[in-house]
């Protein structure tokens, strides 16, 4: 096993998280190491979408990858997309269009929204939007609102 | 409580969670690669491409590997286009290739099916090697690169092979790797007229109860059948392909291949699907999907229908 | 807009899962690796020497750990002897890290000697159970009853229509697993948790553990959804004992395997159903219910006794024999899975009545309409109806269902089902409200479940009747020992139970404001940040109006009580069991269109329709993203959600990947009508509306299914390949 002290670079920030075990998940080092509990441990299997965090830039699992191999490449968690402009229309957008209820699935529908409408090159429409959140799971609001979201979103990212 | 249906058993009770642990080594070059898996004991260490499947059996208590070797910082990421081939590295997550315009207009079947892998936050690690490695019956990629003739390149101690899909694919979880290879690049010889449906009970991040991919290739015999979602694996049925002779064939022809495919496939009964449904459903895909394929060929002014 | 939206979607509240403490250890659960068996040894040893396990509790401790418990018989903490289900816990360990807890708890030994596994209730009784059937080991619940003249009416029928249903377990799947911190501050017992139901957690705790309420403190966490299924003790006793064990905070959370395999959630049923007609009309009906309530202990029956009434409807009924047999399985126990088993027994009951206007060529909507109730009808055990919307459901209804049939294409259908509900207006709830200078404050021990019915529902009705922005009112949580009691957030009751406590506080908190100034009645305003009491054109700060002591309390106190009395049911037609009252009802008639793909048996859903008696919409968009997820999560039960045992107990299909839960694009477009102006016992007329929704949706889709292809399909999920097999394609 590594013993070596575990670096990431998390929000724009390089945070030594010491020494992290080779197994343990982005996840956990994220939520018990880091203390950004704003990424929520869902069903650990890769079917929820809870724990979706960007890898660079991407929307990935954090429940399925392993923190020592994501050390070249920057993390941005729930709590870093709230502090820029696109995360904050996505976060404001959710909150008016009722499609925060329980909120335990709503960081990661915000993560996967905000990099999506965050890509430079195109700006995607509603219907690929909503594509981009296939899997993330809601059980309470029945995403109708969530759509609702996106295009309010959509509308408020120039 | 004890009567003629007790009696003493010895129970093992697998841990299950995340309670396994390894080392992980991640080498920087193939040849170091190579030299790492060569010196591990036999069943002892465990290729680690995206992840996402073999995390997942780690978790579930079906993998515990004492050493897992990450593919992630060797130079496969890639995918380029050799006149009408394409190349594409082990290790090139699938969502790149989703986001390609040329694959979706080019290989319109193996588009579709990487758009049916899980969901876009798992397709951003999974990539085509782990699925060839890994060679999992509920692939929903390996009916379609069985379908295209792609061809796959195994680097090993004693160099570089490049093999047949249907012969690097063996069984359930077992392929002809040898214990210190690694699958370098899947090539797909050429674009080709293409389709892959399935049957699910939903639509999205679900195992398919059978997938039948099918293609028209450049070169004869053209016509390619595979399905999906069988035991022990993906595999073609050349006695299906057989019944089409055009590049077009009749709604008749398409019938009687799809009920040749019904008929000479082998199915099971699992939790997903009994066998008699299996069959019934191929029987219809394979149909839907010629159909398709037809529609996608060429016209006087480009394929007449792209993927969705 | 909701208060707690915001901090939520940017990840900043702490639910049950991310609960930590200083010196936190966390456990593991060691589970039965069988469904039925006797425990012949069990060692805890080999678990206590692993690296990292500082405690380990099983059977034997409990004793030790609290000498003076009272535990209870009938449900210990741990099997003492029989294990009743696959993953049943039979011990825990606590260490310092979650993977050492789980390689401890695999390294517990245990003997187990196997029992023979009754895993579905077809094989208990392959034939509908007879009058010696009662006495089976395995009737844990037998209801049985009766009105009217029931054989007169089936021997003189012109028809009758006699079908089975089946319905499959279903899980609520909150995408937070359960998850409590227990931990020992100065002698008391304190458990933070993600629940329901903090008080009733609080008595419930107390009572498996068999110690005072007094010793012990509760205080919720915010909640990651609940769906009925975090409800009473559960991880909770386990906690506390190793808290107790270790002298260390506790940390025990599910993982999604345990989650599914620990069950406490709908189980499989079977229903027959019979009913008479006369000239059209339904005029008796006997109903047979055979519900699986898992490994459920001895006569705890009100699962049946509560389901079976469901299977009489909303309709006039003549004369009905009802019989419902609660039996116990080698499952995990039955539990509340929102509007327990009515979307099992509507599904049934709805398919059946819808079948039957087909079979005597009456439009499916006009028949229920024909037969449904009215105000001031009487429910099948004699209780009053009160304002209820079913008709005017059942005629907005048809005109939406005209328009949709105009153009329908081929291979559609369009199905239509009703549903009752009864709102727990009956559980009891009390409220606190502190009137401060510059706003209001609630204070509750319920946390917020995703409903809104707390942190928005509250604060609207306190806000309606003070008059004072929605800014300037905040709802404060507490634990049991400082929040004023209240039953929970279940049974659709929050704004409609205790909705009326906080009515009732706000009020007298006018009342007293109004006295002070020496008026009928004020409102408050709020000006520059501060409260000002408004009586005609008088304007005074609050501020002014409080006493000494109140100015150093930090401001004016109320309090509101709600304890509602239970409607009671005619005690002469129950001849065994217990059969529960219905209280404030509210109806639901949804619509739905479909379209079979006749080659594979697949259902798409095209659109869906609710018509949903609210009785009074106090926030529309709280309201209407209820009925949506109520839709979207009833469309899983009739789809694609079901939990399958193997004959051995076992469940296999523990995770996400073959428990299938709606996506986002299964969620077909969704018009949400709301009746209102048949109002409710809530304040200003409302009615619960957490659980209506859900109620019609499994028998809408089978309906439409019917009307699309003219063949019912009696078993739920609606598979593919069931309606595969319906439609003879294989």
């Amino acid at each position: 096993m590594t013993d070596a002290p575990l670096t990431l670079n998390i929000n724009g920030q390089d945070r030594r998280l010491g020494a992290v075990p080779d197994a343990e998940r982005l996840l956990d080092t994220l939520r018990w190491r880091a203390g950004l509990k704003g990424t929520k441990e869902g069903c650990r299997t890769g079917d929820c979408g809870a724990c979706t965090v960007l890898v660079g830039g991407e929307p990935t699992l954090s429940c399925l990858l392993l923190s020592r191999e994501v050390t070249d490449e920057p993390i941005t968690t729930i709590e870093g997309v709230a502090t820029v402009p696109i995360g904050r229309a996505v976060i404001k957008a959710f909150a008016e269009a009722g499609a925060v209820q329980c909120g335990y699935c709503t960081p990661g529908f915000v993560v996967a929204l905000a990099a999506q409408l965050g890509r430079s090159t195109t700006r995607p429409d509603v219907e690929t939007l909503i594509d981009g959140l296939e899997g993330n799971l809601c059980r309470c609001t029945g995403y109708r609102a969530i759509e609702r979201a996106v295009e309010l979103a959509r509308k408020a990212v120039p | 409580m004890s009567g003629p249906f007790a009696h003493r058993k010895a129970i093992n009770r697998r841990p299950v969670g995340v309670c396994v642990s390894f080392q992980l080594v991640q080498p920087a070059t193939p040849d170091e690669a190579v030299g790492l898996l060569a010196k591990a004991p036999a069943g002892e260490i465990s290729v680690l491409g995206g992840g996402t499947d073999l995390l997942f059996d780690i978790d579930q208590g079906r993998a515990s590997p004492r050493q897992v070797l990450s593919l992630r910082k060797l130079p496969w990421r890639y995918a380029r286009w050799e006149g009408a081939t394409l190349v594409v590295g082990s290790t090139l997550p699938l969502r790149a290739l989703e986001m390609d315009r040329r694959v979706q207009q080019q290989l319109p079947g193996l588009w579709e099916a990487i758009r049916d892998v899980g969901s876009p936050a798992l397709r951003s690690r999974a990539t085509l090697g782990g699925n060839v490695g890994r060679c999992a019956p509920a692939s929903d990629l390996l009916p379609m690169l069985i379908a295209l003739d792609a061809r796959v390149r195994i680097l090993g101690p004693s160099g570089v092979r490049e093999h047949p899909i249907d012969l690097v694919l063996q069984e359930s979880r077992k392929t002809s790797l040898g214990p210190a290879e690694l699958i370098e690049s899947i090539i797909f010889p050429s674009a080709a007229p293409s389709c892959y449906v399935w049957q699910r009970v939903q639509p999205v991040n679900d195992i398919s109860q059978v997938g039948v991919a099918t293609a028209f290739l450049p070169d004869a015999p053209h016509w390619r059948i595979a399905l999906g979602g069988l035991q022990p694996r993906a595999r073609r049925l050349s006695e299906a392909e057989a019944v089409l002779r055009s590049a077009r064939p009749t709604h008749l022809e398409q019938e009687l291949a799809a009920q040749e495919a019904a008929r000479r496939a082998e199915f099971v009964t699992d939790r997903r699907a009994t066998e008699s449904y299996r069959r019934r459903l191929v029987a219809v895909m394979v149909r839907r999907a010629l159909q398709t394929t037809v529609e996608r060929m060429p016209g006087p002014r480009g394929p007449r229908k792209a993927a969705r | 807009m909701r208060s707690d939206a915001e901090p939520k979607a940017r990840g900043a509240v702490e639910y049950g899962a991310d609960l930590e403490a200083p010196g936190m250890l966390w456990a593991a659960l060691v589970r039965s690796p069988v469904a039925h068996g006797r425990i012949v040894h069990l060692d805890l040893a080999p678990a206590r020497k692993m690296p990292g396990v500082v405690a380990a509790v099983g059977p034997d401790d409990l004793r030790t750990l609290l000498p003076k418990a009272a535990l209870e018989a009938e449900r210990p903490v741990f099997p003492l002897q029989e294990i009743r289900y696959l993953g049943e816990p039979v011990a825990a360990v606590a260490a310092q890290t979650l993977a050492q807890a789980r390689r401890a708890a695999a390294a517990v030994k245990l003997d187990v000697e196997t029992l023979r596994v009754d895993a579905r209730i077809e094989d208990i009784f392959p034939e509908w159970p007879s009058a010696a059937s009662a006495h089976d080991p395995h009737v844990v619940g037998h209801v049985h009853a009766r009105y009217g003249d029931v054989d007169g009416k089936f021997r003189t029928a012109d028809l009758v229509h006699s079908e089975t249903y089946r319905t499959s377990g279903v899980h609520q799947v909150a995408i937070e697993a359960h998850a409590c911190l227990a931990e020992i501050r100065d002698g008391t017992f304190c458990i933070r948790s993600s629940t329901q139901t903090p008080f009733g957690m609080r008595e419930d705790v107390a009572s498996v553990l068999g110690i005072p309420e007094s010793k012990l403190l509760v205080e919720g966490s915010w909640v990651g959804g609940g769906f009925g299924g975090k409800g009473s003790a559960f991880l909770e006793p386990y906690a506390l004992l190793l808290a107790i064990a270790s002298g260390r905070p506790v940390k025990l959370a599910l993982s999604y395997a345990e989650e599914f395999e620990l069950g406490r959630t709908t189980l499989p049923a079977i229903i027959r159903l019979d009913t008479a007609v006369s000239r059209g009309r339904m005029v008796g009906r006997r109903v047979r219910l055979l519900l699986d309530t898992g490994a459920s202990l001895p006569g705890r029956d009100f699962a049946v006794g509560y389901s079976i009434g469901f299977l009489l409807g909303p309709y006039r009924t003549e004369a009905y024999e009802i019989e419902g047999y609660a039996l116990q399985t080698n499952k995990p126990p039955f539990g509340p899975h929102r509007a327990p088993f009515a979307p099992q027994s509507v599904f049934a009951l709805e398919s059946h009545i819808d079948g039957l206007a087909r079979r005597l060529g009456t439009d499916p909507i006009e028949f229920r309409r024909l037969h449904a109730w009215r105000e001031n009808d009487r429910t099948a055990y004699d209780q009053p109806v009160g304002p209820f919307g079913l008709e005017a459901g059942l005629e907005a209804a048809a005109r939406t269902a005209a328009v949709w049939r105009t153009g329908l294409p081929a291979g559609h259908g369009i199905g239509v089902a009703c549903g009752f509900w009864s709102t727990g207006v009956g559980a009891g709830g009390e409220a606190r409200l502190f009137l401060q200078p510059d706003g209001l404050v609630i204070l509750e021990g319920e946390r917020e479940i995703g409903n809104g019915s707390v942190v928005q529902g509250l604060a609207i009705v306190a806000q309606r009747v003070l008059g004072l922005p929605a800014s300037a009112i905040r709802v404060q949580y507490g634990d049991t020992a400082t929040a004023p009691f209240d039953s929970g957030v279940y049974g659709s009751r929050t704004l409609a139970a205790l909705g009326q406590a906080v009515e009732k506080a706000a009020r007298n908190l006018e009342k007293s404001l109004a006295s002070r100034v020496g008026v009928p009645e004020v409102r408050l305003e709020l000006k520059n940040g501060q409260v000002v009491v408004v009586a005609g054109r008088r304007r005074q700060k609050l501020v002014d109006l409080l006493t000494p002591a109140e100015r150093a309390a930090g401001g004016l106190e109320s309090h509101g009580k709600h304890y509602g009395a239970e409607k009671k049911v005619d005690a002469s037609r129950v001849l065994e069991g217990t059969v529960y009252p219905y209280n404030d009802f509210a109806a639901s008639v949804h619509l739905a269109e479909v379209e079979v793909d006749r080659e594979t048996g697949h259902i798409g859903v095209v659109r869906y329709a609710a018509f949903q008696d609210v009785g009074t919409a106090v926030d529309r968009t709280s309201v209407v993203s209820q009925v949506e997820g109520g839709i979207v999560m009833g469309l899983g039960t009739a789809l694609s959600e079901e939990m399958m045992w193997t004959p051995e107990g076992r469940l296999a299909n523990p995770g996400l990947l073959d428990y299938r839960l709606p996506r986002i694009r299964d969620a077909p477009p969704i018009h949400v009508d709301l009746i209102e102006g048949f109002a409710g016992a809530g304040p200003f007329g409302a009615k619960g509306i957490g659980e209506p929704p859900i109620i019609p949706v499994p028998a809408a889709i089978a309906n439409a299914v019917a009307d699309a292809t003219g063949t019912r399909v009696f078993e739920l999920p609606l598979t593919p390949e069931r309606v595969a097999r319906a439609l003879k394609l294989l």
